[in-house]
């Protein structure tokens, strides 16, 4: 069959235990219409479809377990990782100290050119924050990646963010297009359509970790 | 659902899904026109009852043979995959989460959406 899509990005979330990683990417609440029989399995991934300036963009997005004990495993899931959201918890300064040892963790681990994000998660709770929405943006500068502050559970910036990650990557992709179909000089070129394999990825096949 | 006449008008003479898949629940978008192939399952999987979550769990399982085959994952709009059981991944509604609405084979790597479980628009 004709390929129906235009880019297909694989995301992450990665970040301390309890910043609301799974929240942001599955519902899980009250009034979910979640069976407990898929509750009690729990949910590895979703495959989502977005438009962006016209393209057709394919999003997998997996979640990942923060605490300690899970963290070769989370590794794992870095390669082939496009774009990698890191989030803590606006009420945990512990969580925001730690991004910076979640950035060794994506440096040592994943590809060189990985597109970040920094969410400072829980934006709801203000009478209990920790970390102030300017020390956020700052440590995004110092990164030099992009920041939102979000809520999972008022639904505050989490589609925006995703919106925003893809749009980077994407981007990204096409620059990178460009110079190759015209590697003496960047310029106005056809763009050749991107060679994403399609072949079903092998990671696919490891063992669940939620 | 299961009646054959109904089946019938679901598919074109290849097989093909005619109209758009889509969560019966939330309506939001499964898969594309023409993007699946019918298949009629003799080994019936059982499939636990999709109820929401308020309501008092029913441990009841559903023989289904009726089914959307899907070849690529990537050809799913919107679709979420469960933690792997033995050699499968149950497949639910991206956005409320309902669900089994299908089940994704590790093995063969194809997916199979129930008919009975979506509805066809
Ligand atoms: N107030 C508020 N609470 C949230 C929000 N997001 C998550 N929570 C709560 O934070 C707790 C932890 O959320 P999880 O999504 O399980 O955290 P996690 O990052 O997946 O943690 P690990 O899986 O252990 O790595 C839960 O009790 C959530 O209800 C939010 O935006 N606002
Ligand atoms: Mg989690
Ligand atoms: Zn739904």
């Amino acid at each position: 069959m004709a390929k129906t899509y235009d880019y297909l990005f694989k995301l992450l979330l990665i970040g301390d235990s309890g910043v609301g990683k799974t929240c942001v990417l599955f519902r899980f609440s009250e009034d979910a219409f979640n069976t407990t029989f898929i509750s009690t399995i729990g949910i590895d991934f979703k495959i989502r479809t977005i438009d962006l300036d016209n393209k057709k963009v394919k999003l997998q997005i997996w979640d990942t377990a923060g605490q300690e004990r899970f963290r070769t495993i989370t590794t794992a899931y870095y390669r082939g990782a496009m774009g990698i959201m890191l989030v803590y918890d606006v009420n945990n300064e512990r969580s925001f100290e730690n991004i910076k040892n979640w950035i060794r963790n994506i440096e040592e681990n994943a590809s060189a050119d990985v597109e970040k994000m920094l969410l400072g998660n829980k934006c709801d709770l203000a009478d209990r924050r920790q970390v102030s929405k300017q020390r956020g943006e700052q440590l995004a500068v110092e990164y030099g990646i992009k920041f939102m502050e979000t809520s999972a559970k008022a639904s505050i910036n989490v589609e925006e963010a995703f919106y925003t990650l893809a749009r980077d990557i994407k981007a990204k992709t096409e620059k990178k297009l460009k110079e190759a179909s015209n590697p003496t000089k960047s310029g106005g070129h056809a763009l050749r359509a991107p060679e994403i394999s399609r072949k079903p990825p092998v990671w696919l096949a490891r063992c669940s970790i939620l | 659902m299961s009646s054959s006449v109904e089946i019938e008008s679901l598919k074109d003479e290849n097989g093909k899904n005619i109209y758009t898949v889509l969560c019966t629940f939330c309506s939001s978008k499964i898969l594309n026109p023409g993007s699946s192939t019918y298949v009629n399952i003799e080994v019936a999987v059982k499939l636990h009852r999709m109820q929401r979550k308020d309501e008092e769990e029913v441990e009841e399982e559903e023989e289904i043979s009726d089914y959307w085959m899907v070849d690529d994952m990537f050809t799913f709009e919107n679709i979420g995959f469960s933690n792997t059981v033995e050699n499968l991944k149950y497949l639910i509604c991206a956005d409320c989460e309902i669900g089994p609405v299908g089940w994704h084979n590790l093995t063969d790597q194809k997916s199979y959406i129930a008919l009975s479980r979506v509805k066809h628009d």
